[in-house]
C-alpha cells in the first residue's frame, strides 16, 4: 500500500500534467461543434423570413457572434454590440434572440440580468445547429410618433451668441445644416459608447455659444425621450468641455449636463406634452472633441 | 559542475537552431505585415542605400548631412535588425533572387530567432539534463503568440533572444572570464537591438557584484565598495538634476559640453580603473564583475558604432531616444470589456493576459517552475523554508529575476500596455527553461513510479513531452498566421476571450485573411480602404503578390468600393462610418477566426 502511495506521489507530476495536457486538447477538440455552419444561418435566415413583423430586430448573444449579418436581409436590424444587453430597444416590440450558448463563457449571467427584465418569450425556440433563435416580447417598446432625426428638413437651426446677442441662422448644405462658429447638424451613424446609433450628429458651436434646434409643430406625446452622448473616443477625454442640454417644450424645461469624460449617453424624459414647438440649445465652452450624437424621440405608450 | 555544454548538446543545439529557422522560413508567407514592420520594410530598404553610398563615395556617405538624411527616418529604434534586415534584402531578394521581398527582410529575424532554442537547450541540458533542455526549446515555440512573434522583421523577438543570449553569456562568463569580452559584445548587440537592453545592467549587476563580494579579500572589497561610492555618486547627481530641472530639464541639459556628459566619461574611467586595480590585486574577485565590466566598456561602444544616427550628434540624439521611450504614447487596449487608454494600468494585466493566451500545458509547467524557483530562492533568506524546499542559489536567482524581470517591468500602472505579449517577451524563455526544469523532474517520477529501464524512460519522456506539447502545437497550427488573435484554453479560446471583452487582435496583420477575397472579388481599378493598414504595409503587400497592383488604396470609406474593417474595441466607429459612407450594414465577408470577427469586409452597392 504504501509503496503504491509513494509510486503515485512521484508519479502525480506526470500525471497532472498529462491531465492537464488531455483537457487541453480535448477543449480544442471539441470547440468547432460551437460553430454554427453557413447551413445554420441560412436556416435562422429562412425561419425570420417566414414570420415577418414590422419593428423586428435580431438581437445577438454573445453580442460579438455578428458573422449572423452575412446572411441576414439588409432590412432586418441586427444588434450586437458591447452592452447591448441594457438596450431598451423601444422600437422594437418584438426582439429575435439568436443564442449561441455552445461558445465557451458565453455571458449569461449578464443577458439574464439586463435583458431578461421586461421582456417574455413570445414563441417556442427553434433550433439550428449551435444556435437558438427565440421571439420575445419587448415589455420595454414603446410607439415613437416622431424622432428628429427623420424630422431634420423641419428643423430650424441657429446660433445664439452670449448675453442675448442676435440669433445667426444656419444654411442647409446638402443633407448637412452648416452654421456659424463651426457648428452644423447632420443625420448620421455614429458610435457612441462601442452602439452604433443613427443620430442627429452635432457639432458644437465655437466661443461658448448656444446652437438652437426648434421643431415648429412637434406632435403631441406621452413623452420626449432625449438623449445625448459624445461619439466615439472623443467620449472618454477627461480634461474637455461639459456640455449643457436645455430642452423647452410645452411639459416644461428639461436640463441635461454631459459631464467631462462621460461615456455613452446620458437621458432624460419630460412628462406629456401638447402638439406644438419643442426647441433644443445645447452650449459647451469649447467643441474641441464634443462631437454629440443626439435622439430626440415622442414617445407614445405601448405598440 | 562545469557550465559549459557537452559536445552532443551543442550538436542538439544547433540541430534545434537551423530547425527553428527552417520551420519559421517555411512558414512566413501567410503572416501579414504587421504596420510596423513594414516601417522597417522601408528604413531597412534605405540604410541599404546608404551603405551602398558608403562604398561607392564614402566621404559624401560618411557627411553629418547625408547620416541625418538617411537615417532620419525611424531614428526611434536602433539600426542593428534594420541593417540586417536592408543587407538579407538585398542579397537574398534583389542580388540573388532567391526569395520574394517580404522573405528578404525577415530572414535575419528568423536566425536570431532561432538562437532561443538553441540556448534554451545549452543552458537547460548543463542545468537539469538533456530532457529539461530539449523540452524548454521545443516548448517556446510551440507558444502561438510567440510563433507569430518568430516571423516578424520587428524587434520583439530579437531582443528576447538577446536578452537571453546576454544573460547565458553573463552566466557562463562568471565561471569562465575568457567569456567576459563575448558579454559585452552581446550586450552592445542587445543594445542595438532595443531599448529593452538598457534594463539589462540593473538585473545583471547584483548577481556579479555578491559574487565578486563573496570571493573579495578585504582589499578586493574596499575596492568593490569604493565602485559601488563612485557609481551611487553618479546617480545622486542625476537624482538632484532631476529633482531641479525636471525629467525635460534634465533631457534638454544633457549636452554634449555638460556636467551630466562629464559624469558619464568619469563614471566610465573610474570604474573600468578601479577594475583594473581590482584584477591586479584580487583576481578571484575580479572574475565575477569582468562581464559587467565588459558590458559597461564594449556595449556602449558597440551600440554607438553600429549607429551612424548618433555619430555626430552623440549626446542629444540618444537624450531625445531615451526621451521618446520614456514618455511613450498609450493606445487604447481592451482589457476585460474596458477600453485602457491611459495609466494607470491594473497591476494584474500582464499577469493575467500572459496566463490567457499561453497553452494550458505550458502555463502549467511554467506556473510551477516560477513557483518553485521562488520557494527556493525564499529558501536562501528563510532558512526553515530552504530546508523544507531546497535552497535556490545565484543561478536559481538569476533565472527567477529574469523570469520575472520584464512581466513585472511592463506590470507598472504607468508603463504603455499595448502589444499584446510582446513587450514581456523577455521573460518567456526564462520561463520556458524553468518549465523545461519541472518537466525533467515530473518525467524522472514516472519513469522512478514505473520502474522503467533506461530504454523505455527514454521513451517514456518522448511520449510524455510529446502529450504535454501536442495541446500548443495544435494550438499554434490552428491559429496560424493570424497570432495577435491567439489565446489559450484558459481564456476558452478566441471565442471565450472574445466574450471575457479581451482584445481581440491588434497590428492589422489579420487582413491577409481577406486579401484573396479582395483580389477575386474587386474591378479592376478598385478604390479599397483597408483599416488600420499602413500605406507602406498596403504596398508591400502589392509588391509581395498579395493583394492585386491594380487597388488603389483610399485614406477611408467615402472614396472607397471595398472596406476592410479591423474589428478592434476602440475603432467601432470606424465600422459605422463605413455603414454611413456604403448605406449598408451588411458586410459582404469577413475573417472570422472560431466565429470572431477579426476582419470584416463591405462592398458599396451599386449606384
Amino acid at each position: 500500500m504504501n509503496e503504491t502511495v509513494h509510486r503515485l506521489r512521484t508519479a502525480a507530476p506526470a500525471l497532472v500534467m498529462v491531465l492537464v495536457a488531455l483537457l487541453g486538447l480535448g477543449f480544442q477538440l471539441q470547440l468547432p461543434r460551437a460553430f454554427p455552419s453557413d447551413a445554420d444561418y441560412r436556416g435562422v435566415a429562412s425561419a425570420l423570413a417566414a414570420a415577418p413583423a414590422q419593428g423586428d430586430v435580431v438581437f445577438l448573444h454573445p453580442w460579438w457572434t455578428e458573422r449572423a449579418r452575412l446572411f441576414f436581409p439588409p432590412d432586418l436590424k441586427v444588434v450586437g454590440y458591447l452592452g447591448h444587453t441594457a438596450d431598451d430597444l423601444l422600437e422594437h416590440p418584438r426582439i429575435w434572440v439568436l443564442a449561441n450558448e455552445r461558445l465557451p463563457r458565453t455571458p449569461d449571467a449578464d443577458f439574464r440580468r439586463n435583458f431578461l427584465p421586461d421582456r417574455i418569450p413570445a414563441g417556442p425556440a427553434q433550433q439550428f445547429g449551435p444556435l437558438t433563435l427565440t421571439p420575445y416580447r419587448n415589455g420595454r417598446a414603446r410607439r415613437v410618433v416622431l424622432s428628429a432625426a427623420d424630422a431634420l428638413d423641419r428643423l430650424q437651426v441657429s446660433v445664439e451668441g452670449p448675453a442675448g446677442a442676435a440669433a445667426q441662422p444656419c444654411q442647409r448644405s446638402g443633407s448637412r445644416v452648416q452654421c456659424p462658429f463651426d457648428a452644423s447638424v447632420e443625420v448620421a451613424w455614429h458610435e457612441v459608447l462601442y452602439q452604433p446609433v443613427r443620430c442627429l450628429y452635432v457639432l458644437p458651436p465655437s466661443g461658448g455659444r448656444t446652437l438652437s434646434l426648434t421643431l415648429p409643430d412637434g406632435p403631441a406625446a406621452d413623452a420626449l425621450l432625449l438623449e445625448a452622448g459624445i461619439s466615439w473616443e472623443h467620449a472618454w477625454f477627461p480634461d474637455r468641455a461639459p456640455v449643457e442640454l436645455r430642452l423647452e417644450s410645452s411639459a416644461g424645461v428639461l436640463h441635461l449636463g454631459l459631464p467631462a469624460g462621460r461615456e455613452g449617453f446620458v437621458h432624460g424624459e419630460t412628462p406629456a406634452v401638447a402638439a406644438g414647438p419643442w426647441t433644443l440649445r445645447l452650449t459647451t465652452a469649447d467643441p474641441h472633441d464634443r462631437q454629440l450624437c443626439l435622439r430626440l424621440r415622442a414617445l407614445g405608450g405601448p405598440p | 559542475m562545469s557550465r559549459a555544454p557537452a559536445p552532443l548538446d551543442r550538436r542538439i543545439a544547433l540541430g534545434l537552431g537551423l530547425v527553428t529557422f527552417v520551420v519559421l522560413w517555411a512558414t512566413e508567407r501567410p503572416v501579414g505585415f504587421v504596420r510596423d514592420e513594414s516601417v522597417y520594410f522601408a528604413a531597412a530598404e534605405q540604410f541599404s542605400r546608404w551603405w551602398a553610398l558608403l562604398f561607392h563615395r564614402p566621404a559624401l556617405a560618411l557627411s553629418d548631412a547625408v547620416i541625418t538624411q538617411a537615417f532620419d527616418f525611424n531614428h526611434e529604434h536602433p539600426m542593428l535588425m534594420k541593417s540586417l534586415f536592408g543587407w538579407s534584402h538585398t542579397l537574398f531578394y534583389l542580388t540573388l533572387g532567391w526569395v520574394r521581398p517580404a522573405a528578404g527582410f525577415r530572414l535575419p529575424a528568423f536566425a536570431i530567432a532561432a538562437l532561443i532554442p538553441t540556448l534554451l537547450h545549452l543552458w537547460g541540458s548543463v542545468l537539469w539534463g538533456r530532457r529539461a533542455g530539449l523540452f524548454a526549446a521545443l516548448s517556446f515555440f510551440v507558444v502561438p503568440r510567440q510563433f507569430f512573434h518568430g516571423h516578424l522583421a520587428c524587434f520583439d523577438m530579437p531582443v528576447a533572444a538577446m536578452w537571453l543570449l546576454v544573460v547565458y553569456l553573463f552566466w557562463r562568463a562568471e565561471e569562465n572570464s575568457r567569456l567576459a569580452p563575448w558579454t559585452g559584445v552581446a550586450f552592445g548587440l542587445a543594445l542595438a537591438t532595443k531599448h529593452n537592453a538598457f534594463f539589462l545592467p540593473l538585473v545583471l549587476t547584483p548577481f556579479g557584484v555578491l559574487a565578486a563580494w563573496r570571493s573579495a579579500s578585504t582589499d578586493g572589497r574596499r575596492l568593490l565598495v569604493r565602485m559601488g561610492q563612485v557609481a551611487l555618486a553618479f546617480i545622486a547627481y542625476l537624482g538632484l538634476v532631476l529633482l531641479v530641472k525636471g525629467r525635460s530639464g534634465l533631457v534638454q541639459s544633457w549636452q554634449l559640453l555638460s556636467p551630466q556628459t562629464f559624469g558619464v566619461g568619469a563614471l566610465v574611467a573610474s570604474l573600468g580603473a578601479l577594475s583594473l586595480r581590482l584584477r591586479r590585486r584580487d583576481p578571484a574577485a575580479f572574475v565575477p564583475i569582468a562581464p559587467l565590466v565588459a558590458m559597461g566598456l564594449i556595449g556602449p561602444v558597440v551600440f554607438y558604432m553600429h549607429w551612424p544616427y548618433l555619430w555626430y550628434h552623440p549626446v542629444e540624439r540618444l537624450a531625445w531616444y531615451f526621451d521618446f521611450h520614456a514618455t511613450h504614447v498609450h493606445y487604447a487596449w481592451t482589457y476585460f470589456g474596458q477600453v485602457l487608454r491611459a495609466p494607470p494600468f491594473p497591476r494584474a494585466y500582464v499577469f493575467v493576459v500572459t496566463a490567457m493566451t499561453l497553452p494550458v500545458s505550458l502555463l502549467l509547467p511554467m506556473g510551477a517552475g516560477i513557483f518553485r524557483t521562488g520557494l527556493r530562492n525564499l529558501g536562501d533568506l528563510i532558512p526553515a523554508l530552504g530546508r523544507r524546499f531546497g535552497r535556490g542559489g545565484p543561478t536559481e536567482w538569476l533565472l527567477g529575476v529574469n523570469a520575472l524581470f520584464s512581466i513585472l517591468l511592463i506590470s507598472h500602472p504607468e508603463v504603455p500596455h499595448f502589444g499584446g505579449v510582446k513587450h514581456w517577451l523577455p521573460s518567456m524563455p526564462f520561463l520556458a527553461l524553468l518549465a523545461g526544469r519541472e518537466f525533467d523532474r515530473a518525467a524522472a517520477g514516472l519513469w522512478s513510479a514505473l520502474g522503467l529501464t533506461a530504454r523505455r524512460g527514454a521513451a517514456a519522456s518522448l511520449a510524455f513531452g510529446a502529450i504535454v506539447l501536442l495541446p500548443a502545437f495544435t494550438l499554434t497550427v490552428h491559429v496560424h498566421p493570424y497570432g495577435t488573435s491567439a489565446y489559450g484554453e484558459l481564456a476558452g479560446g478566441i471565442p471565450g476571450a472574445a466574450s471575457l471583452g479581451l482584445q481581440r487582435q491588434f497590428w492589422s496583420n489579420n487582413v491577409t485573411g481577406v486579401l484573396p477575397w479582395i483580389d477575386a472579388n474587386s474591378r479592376t481599378g478598385a478604390r479599397v480602404w483597408l483599416h488600420e493598414v499602413n500605406g507602406l504595409s498596403f504596398r508591400d503587400y502589392q509588391r509581395n503578390d498579395m493583394l492585386r497592383k491594380d487597388v488603389i488604396p483610399t485614406n477611408g470609406p467615402e472614396d472607397a468600393d471595398l472596406a476592410a474593417v479591423q474589428y478592434h474595441q476602440e475603432f467601432r466607429e470606424q465600422e459605422v462610418l463605413v455603414w454611413q459612407a456604403f448605406g449598408t450594414w451588411v458586410p459582404a465577408t469577413g475573417l472570422y477566426l472560431d466565429e470572431t470577427p477579426q476582419v470584416v469586409v463591405y462592398r458599396r452597392p451599386p449606384r
